[in-house]
């Protein structure tokens, strides 16, 4: 089978993809499990989106692991928590951006991995080639000449951009292709069946992630009625047509951050990436436990609400005490999104 | 009086990197002691100071520290947020007066290096890549950087070249391409640094309290250039602590 680097830059493959998909709005719904099942194939390369823990589609990613997806190409823009699944066959190899976690550290598993050999890194990229990368994919350009990545020794580990010179000014560029990843799988906080995806705060990549992808998975908050959709379109990052599935998924950006319902849980986030991720022996048993020992999400958040002595509902309610009003993310009270009473409920339902 | 603040080394860099921003201008803020940096000077001097995320916030109202450059406190009641391409785009464009960054290690002509320790085909630690590092460094007008001042973290040559100083020396980087004018400042946590401008090499220009040149020097992997009106750091003052330990970190992410 060809490796998945063979399509990542290949722009009539991409196009002949999008030339079937539908444009009907037809019901997209499915079970999180199901999409996972259908979508995430092995080897594939699967794209980080949202700003990995801001937004990101952990729930997905837990998903991809519990059902023990093989061989995947990682797309670090940035991200890189899944490079956990690295020891247990789940990645092959990494495009990296950026892989860690900020003042939080390094993401172990990676460094174990390509200081051994064992995870290859196909490229080195910045977050602003990369991103132009997928913004040409987007705008339906072969390639862009930016001002980035000149003069780094990142040149040299990145077969996939070339050192150009300008046409008209003769001075040297950086010439990055239109990347097209096999899968991207979004978290936002609304959708409509068909796929329209609305948030509030960063859309980073997702929009130009979303049109250069060939199969995309949209996870959700909550999905919402399209009228309310289309009364409110500005917040509408990613349109239907792009998208192949739709997942209820409340929660699904856990144990990251999703803007104005929930902040990061920082007690896990930092547990993880000082403590149970530091040798191949204890990732190993954090992955038996939280992914391979839990059916769902539901079942691994109430794991790590009991491993803090405390109920799921409690330690939820506190996530989302720290997300500060969504007054402030530009939403108002457009919408329905404002009204919040729903989540405890719902997440009550699905933890039992 | 002054002389009995008692302030710890990162409340002294954090000081020392907010003095260095002013009102008014557009500050791209990379992650770690960045943050600190510039939402101290945002709400010490400089409330009008535009500040950049690369996930596409810019103009927010200072909060308290947030723990990521993607934090919802990030966009805290931003005007605009946009896409990461675009404040990208924006800094290249000329939107973009300072780029603020962290890093593992800077060398004499300041280029920095995320990537690697030890050679990038087998490296001892591998770190985590460039993120938006090379292209605040290759984009923004000018450049500070902030870190720990060591030996092996200020080498003569980086392991790696992940984001773009003076590359080898005068003239590489107008050479290369690259458009930003490079790095300006270097705050450790032993001294603030500028660069030669005939050499672009790296030069002490002020020395933190309780060290001297000498020492800076013995924990520097290269030899470094001393301004001829070299001086003191000024102490931390008591403004510039209570803002920062209550204002702006409150819950000690960073400075402790």
């Amino acid at each position: 089978m060809a490796h998945a680097n063979d399509r990542l830059f290949d722009h009539e493959l991409a196009r002949q993809v999008k030339l079937k998909k539908t444009r009907a709005l037809v019901d997209k719904r499915m079970e999180l499990k199901d999409a996972v099942a259908e979508y995430v194939e092995d080897g594939d390369s699967i794209i980080e989106t949202g700003f990995a823990y801001v937004r990101g589609p952990m729930a997905a990613n837990w998903e991809i692991g519990r059902q023990k997806k093989k061989d995947l190409v990682g797309i670090h823009t940035p991200g890189g928590l899944t490079t956990i699944f690295h020891e247990e066959g789940g990645l092959k190899g990494s495009h990296v951006a950026y892989v860690g976690v900020e003042m939080r550290g390094l993401v172990a598993p990676f460094r174990r991995g390509v200081e051994a050999g064992t995870l290859e890194v196909y490229a080195e990229w910045s977050h602003g080639a990369l991103a132009a990368s997928l913004r040409a994919a987007e705008q339906g350009l072969n390639y862009v000449a930016t001002k980035s990545m000149l003069g780094s020794d990142m040149l040299k580990d990145n077969q996939y951009v070339k050192v150009g010179e300008d046409p008209w000014t003769g001075e040297p560029v950086c010439l990055v292709p239109a990347m097209y990843p096999d899968v991207a799988i979004f978290h936002v906080h609304h959708a409509d069946m068909y796929g329209n995806s609305r948030i509030w705060g960063l859309s980073v990549n997702d929009t130009a992630i979303a049109a250069a992808a060939r199969k995309v998975v949209v996870t959700c908050e909550r999905i919402v009625d399209t009228d309310d959709i289309r009364a409110n379109s500005p917040q509408v990052i990613i349109p239907w047509y792009c998208v192949d599935a739709v997942c209820e998924v409340p929660y699904g950006a856990w144990p990251g951050d999703m803007p104005g319902l929930y902040y990061f849980d920082r007690r896990l986030q930092e547990r993880v990436i000082r403590v149970d991720w530091k040798t191949p022996e204890s990732t190993k048993a954090w992955v038996e436990e939280y992914i391979y020992g839990t059916a769902n999400h539901y079942e691994m958040m109430e794991l790590a609400a009991h491993e803090e002595g405390m109920n799921t509902i409690e330690y939820v309610k506190q996530l989302e005490q720290f997300a500060t009003s969504a007054a402030y993310y530009n939403i108002g009270t457009m919408g329905t999104g404002a009204d919040r009473d729903w989540k405890y409920e719902e997440v009550a339902k699905r933890a039992i | 009086m002054s002389d009995e603040v008692v302030y710890t080394p990162r409340e002294l860099l954090a000081c020392v990197a907010a003095r260095l921003l002013n009102d008014g201008e557009s500050v791209f803020v990379g992650t770690g002691l960045p943050l600190v940096g510039a939402l101290l000077a945002h709400k010490l001097h400089a409330p009008q100071m535009m500040a950049i995320y690369e996930g596409g916030s810019i103009g927010p109202e200072p909060k308290v520290l947030p723990w990521s450059v993607a934090d919802p406190l990030t966009f805290y009641k931003a005007p605009v947020i946009l896409s990461m391409s675009s404040v990208f785009g924006h800094s290249r464009a000329g939107f973009a007066d300072v780029g603020f960054l962290g890093g593992a290690q800077i060398d004499m002509y300041g280029n920095m290096n995320a990537t690697c320790i030890g050679p990038y085909d087998s490296p001892q630690v591998r770190l985590t890549g460039s993120g938006g590092a090379n292209d605040i460094a290759s984009l923004c007008d000018r450049l500070i950087f902030m870190g720990l001042h060591l030996p092996e973290r200020f080498p003569e040559k980086c392991d790696y070249i992940t984001s773009p100083g003076y590359l080898d020396g005068p003239g590489a980087r107008e050479k290369a391409g690259l458009v930003g004018g490079g790095p300006w400042r270097v705050i450790s946590h032993l001294g603030l640094m500028g660069f030669d401008d005939e050499t672009r090499r790296m030069k002490l220009l002020s020395y933190h309290p309780g060290v001297t040149p000498e020492i800076i020097q013995q924990c520097t992997g290269f030899e470094l250039l001393v301004d001829d009106n070299v001086s003191e750091t000024p102490k931390p003052t008591e403004d510039e602590l209570f803002t920062l330990r209550n204002l702006v970190d409150p819950n000690q992410c960073f400075c402790f």
